[in-house]
């Protein structure tokens, strides 16, 4: 298993648009993969669980994923995480 | 027993037809156990409900392309990605697996568990998305009742119900639906606007309608009046039918005025234009004798998963020219915000406050490259036949000014490059933004002609988010300001000589056309659905007469003040 500290550091948090990129980007692994914010984890893979968290900008969580493919999908949500999700500005 | 029912008309038309009440989200579902030997059958109607409900957002994805895909495209593509959701379905399961509920409770207890935690959110543009949920669930539970029946719409049945998404009323017409009833709402919604345009009857407001009404009682529906009568007599099936009758031979009457030229009763020719996104939309306003095309959408070119390059642009805009056989043809620039999402990740979708956010020429000027992309394809289309290029979302000159350096040097380019273009292609800004209105004098040197977008001006200028259903009539084009601002601004252009065309809701209302008239406007810019209306009106007005109680109308204080003019200056016969 991989964990990772991250912060939600686009402006915008983590809504519609975050978390459905977020879904998708998860979506081709096969690893399990949850997040974990304000004493909550939610399956990292719906956009409900991660809707739920509510994580607004500059909220701290953590990724824990687990299974054959867990580095490739840890760096993927860490890239993710590290680009702000694409956002502007 | 006959009963009448008192709503407000949010789509005209007549409807006769048998009452199907649709209860407020799951309210009618009781707690129920089942048994163990039950568990399966009711896991295999829960997925047979999913498929269902898969299977009926893609149909409706496919039927509205074209027109209106944008307006509900969004919400689709929320519900899909909900509807997949492993985790809103492994609760569902597990409620029915290890609670012993059936189906339906399930579905009901997930609901209350997620509203529950949504309502304690503090952002509210998270505690809001409960709205995309509850809406996925009474789709799932209307789909668990296909078998009955006792939900979805079957023709020639009236819909009996709280409240109508804008999603649901294509699929319901296309069920056979022949009019809608809701208890709340407001005639100026998104769902009023979009049962206007498929000519489906609507009366909202009704609000005794679910305990007055039951289900199979037959309903007739007047959709003008707002007006609904349960149980008809014999008096009132006379009434209907020769209302029905008045509805068909003004439609036929109304089709004569096709040749006919927009000129008021004193002589004055009225211009009328089209807003148009698709081919349709082309055929059926130069079909109509439209003076051109006032507003062609190009958002729908950028809702794919990839951005439009130029040519595919310049194809479409080509065609929209030649479609319109020498008819000036104006183009819109992109005016998509957050809440008009693409899904080529050009708007932002996330952005805490989308109306006053990146949007429309805003985004434009912050993406050169594809802004660009696209004056050179309208730029490009203006050597098939007279193209204007219309800003939207303007709110001073800077805008207009880099737009029009923008315009200057792709003409120099496409021209060194051999292509040919027309000598001239006028720039034009719309007016939505009151900061525009007010500032116009001082940018008005810049631009050829304005457009004002009555739609977001409105919205802007009163505060008043026009789907807020909270905000009841607070939304409306017949405030005092609104009128001033509109009288100013066309007056300001008339001065200047520069062309000055409406094209928001407002034009497309016939019941506005004697003010605005009075108002000074002389170019209309509507949907090819009500231009021959809207030609009808202008054609009973007498246009001298109403400028000169223009001052009357400016002198209105309030709404009914304003309602109060509109009653005394109604054409004759409108």
């Amino acid at each position: 298993m991989i964990e990772r500290q991250l912060l939600v550091a686009n402006k915008l948090g983590l809504h519609a648009r975050a978390t459905a990129k977020l879904v998708q980007t998860l979506a081709p692994f096969r690893c399990n993969a949850t997040l974990t914010a304000k004493g909550r984890e939610v399956n990292a893979k719906s956009i409900m669980g991660v809707m739920l968290l509510a994580a607004g900008h500059g909220t701290p969580v953590v990724l824990r994923v687990e299974g054959d493919d867990e580095t490739a999908a840890a760096d993927a949500i860490s890239a993710l995480f590290e680009r702000r999700f694409d956002e502007e500005g | 027993m006959r009963q009448v029912l008192a709503g407000h008309g949010a789509s005209r038309g007549n409807a006769l037809g048998r009452a199907r009440l649709r209860l407020p989200l799951l309210l009618d579902v009781a707690e129920d156990r089942i048994g163990t030997d039950q568990v399966d059958a009711e896991l295999a109607r829960l997925h047979a409900a999913v498929a269902a409900v898969r299977e009926e957002i893609l149909a409706l994805r496919d039927r509205l392309q074209g027109a209106l895909s944008h307006e509900v495209g969004e919400f689709i593509d929320m519900h899909s990605l909900l509807l997949d959701d492993p985790e809103l379905l492994r609760g569902v399961e597990e409620l029915i697996r290890k609670g012993l509920h059936g189906a339906d409770y399930a579905l009901r207890l997930q609901r209350d568990r997620l509203a529950a935690v949504f309502a304690e959110m503090d952002d509210p543009y998270f505690r809001n998305r409960i709205d995309d949920i509850n809406h996925v669930i009474s789709r799932l539970h209307a789909a668990l009742h296909k078998r009955t029946g006792d939900v979805r719409g079957v023709a020639g049945e009236v819909l009996v119900t709280d409240a109508v998404a804008p999603s649901e009323l294509a699929q319901l017409q296309s069920q056979g639906v022949v009019a809608v009833v809701t208890t709340g709402g407001s005639t100026l919604s998104h769902s009023a606007i979009l049962a206007r345009s498929l000519h489906l009857p609507l009366v909202v407001g009704a609000t005794q309608a679910l305990q007055q009404v039951n289900d199979g009682d037959v309903l007739v529906v007047d959709g003008a009046g707002g007006q609904v009568v349960v149980e008809p007599s014999a008096a009132d099936l006379r009434e209907y039918r020769a209302r029905v009758r008045d509805e068909r031979r003004e439609r036929k009457q109304l089709y004569r005025l096709r040749r006919e030229p927009s000129r008021t009763v004193d002589g004055v020719d009225v211009r009328i234009f089209a807003n148009a996104e698709s081919r349709e939309d082309v055929a059926e306003a130069h079909a109509l004798g439209a003076a051109g095309i006032g507003l062609y959408r190009t958002e729908f070119l950028f809702m794919g998963e990839t951005l439009p390059d130029e040519d595919a642009q310049f194809r479409a805009y080509r065609d929209v020219a030649l479609g319109m056989t020498g008819r000036t043809v104006t183009i819109r620039t992109l005016d998509i915000g957050a809440d008009k999402a693409d899904r080529t990740g050009l708007a932002l979708t996330d952005e805490p406050n989308p109306a006053l956010g990146l949007r429309g020429v805003r985004l434009s000027l912050s993406r050169a490259e594809i802004f660009e992309a696209q004056m050179r394809a309208i730029v490009r289309a203006s050597g098939y036949g007279p193209v204007r290029v219309l800003v939207p979302m303007v709110s001073g000159r800077e805008e207009i000014v880099a737009t029009a350096a923008l315009l200057k040097r792709v003409r120099r380019d496409l021209t060194s490059e051999g292509h040919e273009i027309a000598e001239h292609i006028p720039l034009g800004a719309m007016i939505e933004v009151p900061a525009a209105a007010i500032s116009l004098p001082g940018f008005i040197d810049v631009v050829d002609f304005v457009s004002v977008g009555t739609n977001d001006l409105v919205q802007y200028l009163l505060a008043a988010d026009r789907n807020n259903e909270a905000l009841g009539e607070l939304y409306t084009p017949l405030h005092p300001a609104v009128l001033r601002l509109l009288e100013n601004v066309i007056r300001i252009a008339r001065r200047r000589a520069k062309p000055l065309a409406m094209c928001g809701e407002m034009a497309g209302d016939a019941q506005f056309t004697p003010l605005l008239l009075a108002l000074g406007l002389e170019e209309f810019s509507l949907h090819p659905g009500t231009l021959l209306e809207v030609r009808r009106a202008i054609r009973a007005c007498d246009l001298d007469a109403l400028r000169s109680r223009a001052p009357a109308l400016l002198r209105a204080r309030d709404r009914a003040g304003i309602e109060k003019w509109m009653r005394a200056n109604a054409p004759a016969d409108a």
